[in-house]
């Protein structure tokens, strides 16, 4: 059995509220490895996006352990491994507004210190692989919702992270548009093998990934 | 390029777009604050320079005075033409009388010189006549002067000195001495042109009783900013005599413009730190609004000194931007100044207000890099420390907050 990509470990967090501290991770453990996908659904609130920006290295828990495996550094602490490691796919896309597809996806390469001549050329094989070759000089206001999540798909993966991180990556879009970019997502992350946890609300989505988890009341549990 | 340089200008000028509204407004209101602070700055050495010109040429680089009128003066300007640091040395003196033509008269400031000295100033600045012709029976007059005498070349004038009227007999008028008029100057300098009235020295001397004395001698040097120096060396080598290089002769007044320089600066500036608040402002909601970015930025990997850098580089830009348009707005708004300061003057004011005021008949300017360079220094801190403020704000905030309250 190949190592974890993703290692978290007796992961705690709580929120303050007014009525006291608000428990939404409790004791949570999760391993992926290389080329699995697990989702994770649950109500709004549950927690879900709490959990996925702890394993991305976005927020830190109050309890318990993160590791992804960087390529040549091996298990380390998520923040370490942002946007080498770990890539992210957002409900809202959230691309740069200013940039064209390309320039969005090659951006993700040249903050990770790749040349912007190497990044540009890596941004277009992969905007190829997600359909939008042809689209890559269009602002994302020229794009369809779809295509802007193409775009964000293309980014999260331009430099080759072990774990893949979507959160609601289709709840913005309509029902077809939503099939064509899971489909295209759990594709590309199975050719490049990376690991991917994809958080969401939709069942028939969840079904489609090789482990399947419910997060409910802190605790994640299989479903 | 940088990543976040990249990033920065894109979001300063979104592509697509042709008027950028922060970025167009932010650069406007910086240039207009650096062409404010220029164009006064620059203007007021104009008047500095012209000033210190304007002493240096009627005074001479040096003026050599004594407790009493100097004695063989012809001697003295033989020995100091003898000095390394003296290019020509002349004598001079210099008093009021009264000057009439018929029914127009004027108290002129008369002043005996060598009109066939090659170095008198005055010679450049000839509207009419000859200044070679001025002699024992002829004047020059200043345009001022001349204009409120109503006398023009060839004219005649009356003059009356102090000397004569000692001389006239006890209970009777003293007479006048006739000059013809020779040349008119039109130097500019207002406390010139209004009262300036060349004779010769020999002239001079039978008109105020001087025996063959001068009043002093003026010193022109071969390097005139290095008047103090010499004066200081001639001084202790010829006790009796009081060498006053020109920096010194109307040191208050030029104390005075280099004083009101450097207050206009301050008063200036503020209308660039006025401009630097509103581009901190706007750059404060631009970063609320991008919140979510920052947020992106961090799961791309981006540093917090890359974030800082983002936006601090924004404020840098349209101070560098603004700086470069307010230089061009300065050299533009100075090339037509005397166009912009009639059509001011025709509107509000009434008449020749720089003439009157300033004693120039034209607004007068003098381009020092020192002031460029100071003005592009404060500028840039003050709009990159408008855009650090906002630019530390967003990259203190964790992603997990920037993502979820934007």
């Amino acid at each position: 059995m190949p190592e974890p990509v993703l290692r978290a470990a007796g992961l705690a967090r709580s929120y303050a509220s007014p009525a006291g501290p608000l428990s939404v991770l409790n004791e949570v453990s999760l391993e992926v490895r290389a080329g699995e996908s697990v989702s994770v659904r649950g109500s709004s609130g549950s927690g879900k996006t709490t959990l996925l920006q702890i394993l991305g290295g976005l927020d830190l828990p109050d309890a318990g352990k993160v590791e992804v495996l960087l390529p040549g550094r091996g298990l380390c602490p998520p923040r370490m491994a942002l946007g080498r490691g770990v890539g992210f796919v957002f409900q809202n896309y959230q691309l740069m507004p200013e940039l064209s597809a390309l320039e969005n996806v090659a951006l993700a390469g040249r903050i990770t210190g790749v040349p912007s001549d190497e990044a540009d050329r890596h941004a277009c094989e992969l905007l190829g692989q997600v359909g939008l070759a042809a689209r890559a000089d269009h602002l994302p206001s020229k794009l369809s919702g779809g295509e802007c999540q193409r775009v964000a798909l293309a980014r999260a993966l331009v430099n080759h992270p072990t774990v893949l991180l979507a959160d609601e990556p289709t709840g913005n879009l309509d029902e077809r548009t939503a099939e064509e970019v899971m489909s295209l997502m759990l594709g590309v992350v199975a050719t490049l093998g990376t690991a991917l946890v994809l958080v969401t609300h939709s069942r028939e989505f969840a079904e489609r990934a090789s482990r399947r988890y419910v997060l409910s009341g802190g605790a994640l549990s299989p479903a | 390029m940088p990543w976040f340089l990249h990033l920065a200008l894109r979001q300063l000028f979104p592509p697509g777009r042709r008027f950028p509204a922060f970025a167009s407004v932010s650069i406007l209101g910086v240039a207009l604050g650096v062409a404010s602070l220029l164009v006064v700055q620059t203007v007021m050495n104009g008047f500095g320079e012209e000033h210190r010109l304007r002493i240096r040429e009627s005074f001479g680089d040096c003026v050599v005075t004594a407790a009493a009128p100097v004695e063989r003066p012809a001697d003295l300007a033989r020995a100091l033409r003898a000095d390394s640091a003296v290019r020509s040395a002349a004598p001079y003196a210099e008093g009021p009388a009264l000057i009439r033509n018929g029914d127009f008269s004027a108290v002129a400031g008369v002043r005996g010189i060598d009109p066939s000295d090659p170095d008198q100033p005055a010679r450049r600045y000839v509207a009419f006549g000859s200044f070679d012709d001025i002699d024992d029976g002829r004047v020059a007059l200043g345009a001022g002067l001349a204009r409120s005498l109503r006398v023009r070349v060839g004219d005649k004038v009356e003059l009356w000195s102090p000397a004569l009227a000692e001389r006239a007999e006890k209970g009777r008028a003293p007479l006048p001495v006739e000059l013809e008029v020779c040349a008119v100057i039109r130097t500019g300098f207002t406390e010139v042109d209004d009262r300036a009235a060349l004779i010769p020295l020999r002239r001079f001397d039978d008109l105020w009783a001087l025996g063959g004395r001068a009043h002093g001698l003026t010193l022109r040097l071969k390097e005139p900013a290095e008047a103090e120096s010499v004066a200081a060396r001639l001084s202790a080598a010829r006790p009796g005599l009081a060498f006053i290089p020109w920096q010194h002769v109307k040191r208050n007044f030029l104390e005075a413009i280099r004083f009101e320089k450097t207050m206009l600066f301050f008063l200036m500036f503020i209308i660039t730190l006025v401009a630097s608040f509103s581009i901190g402002s706007t750059l404060f909601s631009a970063v609320i609004r991008r919140a979510r970015e920052v947020g992106v930025l961090a799961t791309l990997g981006a540093g917090r000194a890359e974030v800082v850098l983002l936006f601090a580089l924004q404020g840098l830009l349209i101070g560098m931007i603004g700086t470069f348009a307010g230089f061009g707005l300065t050299w533009t708004i100075l090339t037509f100044r005397d166009g912009i300061l009639g059509t001011v003057n025709r509107l509000f004011g009434d008449g020749d207000m720089v003439a009157s005021v300033y004693q120039f008949s034209r607004v007068p300017l003098h381009y020092d890099a020192s002031d460029f360079l100071v003005a592009a220094f404060f500028t840039l801190v003050t709009t990159a420390a408008a855009g650090l403020v906002p630019a530390l704000w967003a990259a203190g905030r964790k992603p997990s907050e920037a993502m979820r309250d934007a």
